[in-house]
């Protein structure tokens, strides 16, 4: 029996809901026959009635209501519909949520699911990626799950944890991306994992672009590159340690990722590497990101906005030629 | 009057264009601002487009049933030079020092951006444009631009930080072929450099070895120059029978050397930054050869000390340096050497100063030559050695050396003065 990424965060919330009682989800459209845009939560409202609540459309709300409810010892999971919308809650998540255990020594066990990044024709609106942006901050945990693993386990660990977690799952892995089961144990949060060890070069990477890499790595292997893939999983807390061990093997470092290129997590690791392990560098870091500007609509343009396949070789080749 | 163009207006987020259904003015006509002057319909609502300023309608392009973009150019308005300047001000100042113009490329680059709207858009910040061009190309001050630091000559952290844990200095890296961009050495050609020697005979070198090497590659690290001349030794030879102890070749040159020293010091003037460092006393090493490498005692005020006590004293020194018993404070503080090379047979060569000094003495072997007696008109028997001086030309020139090693060789010609 295979496991989508979707199926997988369905099955993560029915184990979360039928184990724990304070957890509930809260979002638009989830319960009923619709069962939220993605069917994330489809039958869940039948199954556990009372505790898959629908929301008007107000994220701020949604959030607000969420943080009330686990200051008083419940677990909420709050569905955005999509990533770009929790803009609208960024004050509840960032100033409320992510500062009160610091204000309060209460903690905010909140978990907000992020459909993220890009599909074709999805454009400006329905396309981004936000886990630069949630990473600024202190106060919250980020995740960015690739696997229909770790898109189960990381649920789960989510929800367990203390702290506001902002959990990013890809929207182009939910039907593209197929397990054979659902994992019985699950890898440490916080740790990156090495989805593939090489000698040449070091890519660090999350999410969907996980895959991309995974191509990239295959065609380079056959001009006998050998690429080391480090899947951050968890991009705040950064797991710097394994990708400089990393860097330490290869000598270089190419990091890729979705969101837009000012800033962010991509940016993050090289700086990391450059001050930590200058040393260990013998060509210049590179990264690439999606391009600076809105998210096309169109998929021709949407393929070549984002880091593709091609762009990726390109750029590693290019720190491999060094 | 300037004017100030009409344009067909975003009216909705999805509008990309609109059909003209009727244009009100004509031409010549008078407007004011904000007036509806032609009606278009896109595929939700017919909507109005308005002047952008008061004035006089100067020209209309667009055509009732024409489909125009948004931001197309539909007419003109005359309009005063007060609300025209407030239109073309619009568009950002460009910063000052603009980086773009430093950089080759990006000019053009940044034209191309501009040229595609009003020109009211920044360029868009992305880190996947090129920075800079692939080819070096003069930028505003004059100067050319690298288009990469990477070359033979470059040296990566990680490449700098393995030779440091090493100890390697650039010099240990000269037998590696580069194979990264211009034949830079990267970290797995100097890895597979390593490997490749773990296989053969090694051992630790002495550390007397390991100590001249450090000394001459640190030496070597300035511009030296040599200059020689014939000397002819017979005078010292026959001085040296009248003397007891008997003093060598070497060190009637050492005693020379210290006197022409004592007269022109500054030719041993040190030059470190913007001084040139000057001499305390005229102290001057003799290179010994003890065990794998040179030992270079160090006799102090070589210029007032006599012949007969610098015999004296070499032969301690000398016993102590084949013995090993040197301490530091016997070989340091010299301001030149003098090598006598001319115990191997050699006639002649370019010995390098230590780094500390500016100069050093070398003395071929003797030999009988015939050398054309002009008053006897006939070729006489002569011993004759080559005398080289090699010293750094940063703080001596071929002449400042010559008139040196002149004065040493009229000094070792006539021994008396010694």
């Amino acid at each position: 029996m295979a496991v989508t990424y979707l199926e997988a965060i369905r099955e993560a919330q029915t184990k979360l809901l039928r184990e724990d009682e304070r957890v509930f989800i809260y979002g638009q459209d989830i319960a009923g026959k619709f069962g939220g845009a993605f069917k994330a939560t489809k039958g869940l409202a039948e199954k556990f009635p009372g505790r898959v609540l629908n929301t008007p459309i107000s994220e701020d709300a949604m959030v607000g209501t969420a943080i009330g409810a686990a200051l008083e010892g419940m677990r909420p999971i709050v569905e955005m519909q999509f990533a770009d919308f929790s803009m609208i809650a960024v004050n509840q998540i960032l100033n409320n949520a992510g500062t009160h255990y610091y204000r309060t020594n209460v903690p905010v066990p909140i978990t907000i699911r992020l459909p993220s990044g890009g599909t074709k024709g999805s454009g400006p609106f329905h396309s981004q990626s936000m886990e630069g942006l949630y990473s600024h901050y202190p106060g919250v945990v980020v995740m960015t799950p690739a696997t229909v693993e770790d898109a189960y386990t990381m649920l789960i660990d989510a929800v367990g944890i203390d702290d506001p977690v902002v959990y990013c799952e890809h929207k182009y892995l939910y039907y593209h991306l197929k397990a054979d089961a659902l994992p019985k144990e699950s890898f440490p949060v916080g740790k990156a994992r090495i989805v593939r060890p090489g000698r040449d070069l070091t890519i660090v990477t999350y999410s969907a672009m996980v895959h991309e890499v995974i191509g990239v790595a295959n065609e380079l292997c056959k001009d006998g590159f050998e690429i080391e893939i480090v899947d951050l999983r968890t991009v705040k807390p950064l797991d710097t340690a394994t990708v400089l061990a990393s860097v330490a093997r290869t000598g270089r470092l190419l990091a890729v990722g979705e969101a837009f290129p000012w800033g962010g997590v991509t940016a993050e690791v090289i700086s990391r590497v450059t001050a930590e392990g200058f040393h260990l560098l013998d060509a210049a870091p590179a990264r690439i990101n999606a391009k600076d500007t809105p998210i096309p609509y169109h998929p021709n343009l949407w393929s070549e906005h984002r880091p593709n396949r091609k762009t990726i070789a390109a750029k590693a080749r290019k720190v491999l030629a060094e | 009057m300037p004017q100030v163009p009409i344009t067909m207006p975003q009216l909705g987020e999805s509008m990309a264009e609109a059909t003209i259904v009727s244009i009100k003015v004509k031409p010549g006509e008078k407007v004011s601002a904000d007036q509806e002057i032609i009606e278009v319909e896109t595929d939700k609502a017919v909507m109005g487009v308005t002047t952008p300023c008061a004035g006089e309608i100067a020209k209309i392009d667009a055509e009732v049933k024409g489909t125009y973009a948004v931001g197309t150019v539909l007419g003109y308005v005359e309009a005063s030079e007060a609300d025209a300047a407030r239109f073309q001000k619009r568009a950002p100042e460009q910063p000052q020092g603009d980086v773009d113009a430093e950089i080759p490329g990006r000019q053009e680059e940044t034209a191309k951006a501009i040229d595609n709207g009003s020109g009211s858009h920044f360029q868009v910040d992305d880190v996947d444009l090129p920075q800079v061009a692939t080819t070096a190309e003069a930028g505003r001050g004059g100067l050319p631009v690298p288009a990469s630091a990477k070359g033979a000559g470059y040296l990566s952290p990680r490449v700098r930080a393995r030779m440091a844990e090493l100890q390697l200095t650039n010099a240990d890296l000269a037998g590696i072929a580069g194979t990264g961009t211009a034949g830079r050495v990267t970290i797995k050609d100097l890895e597979d450099f390593l490997n490749s020697i773990q296989s053969q005979p090694a051992e630790k070198p002495s550390a007397i070895r390991t100590g001249v090497a450090d000394a001459m590659r640190r030496s070597w690290t300035r511009p030296l120059a040599t200059v020689g001349v014939a000397v002819c030794l017979d005078p010292v030879l026959q001085d040296r029978q009248s003397r007891d102890p008997k003093p060598g070749p070497a060190l009637y040159a050492l005693r020379a050397l210290a006197l022409a020293l004592a007269e022109q010091p500054n030719a041993a003037a040190r030059l470190i930054g913007g001084r040139a460092i000057g001499l305390q006393s005229i102290d001057i090493g003799l290179a010994v050869e003890a065990g794998e490498g040179i030992m270079v005692p160090v006799i102090r005020n070589a210029d007032k000390t006599s012949l007969a006590d610098l015999t004296t004293k070499y032969a301690e020194l000398v016993d102590l340096a084949r013995r090993r018993r040197l301490t530091s404070e016997m070989t340091s503080g010299g301001i030149a050497s003098v090598s006598n090379f001319g115990t191997f047979g050699l006639d002649w060569g370019t010995p390098i100063p230590l780094p500390d000094q500016t100069m050093i003495l070398g003395l071929g072997v003797g030999k009988k030559t015939p050398s054309w007696d002009e008053s006897k008109k006939e070729f006489v028997p002569k011993t004759e050695a080559q005398v080289t001086l090699s010293f750094d030309h940063r703080s001596l020139d071929g002449g400042g050396a010559g008139r040196l090693l002149k004065r040493v060789i009229e000094l070792l010609e006539d021994p008396k003065k010694l």
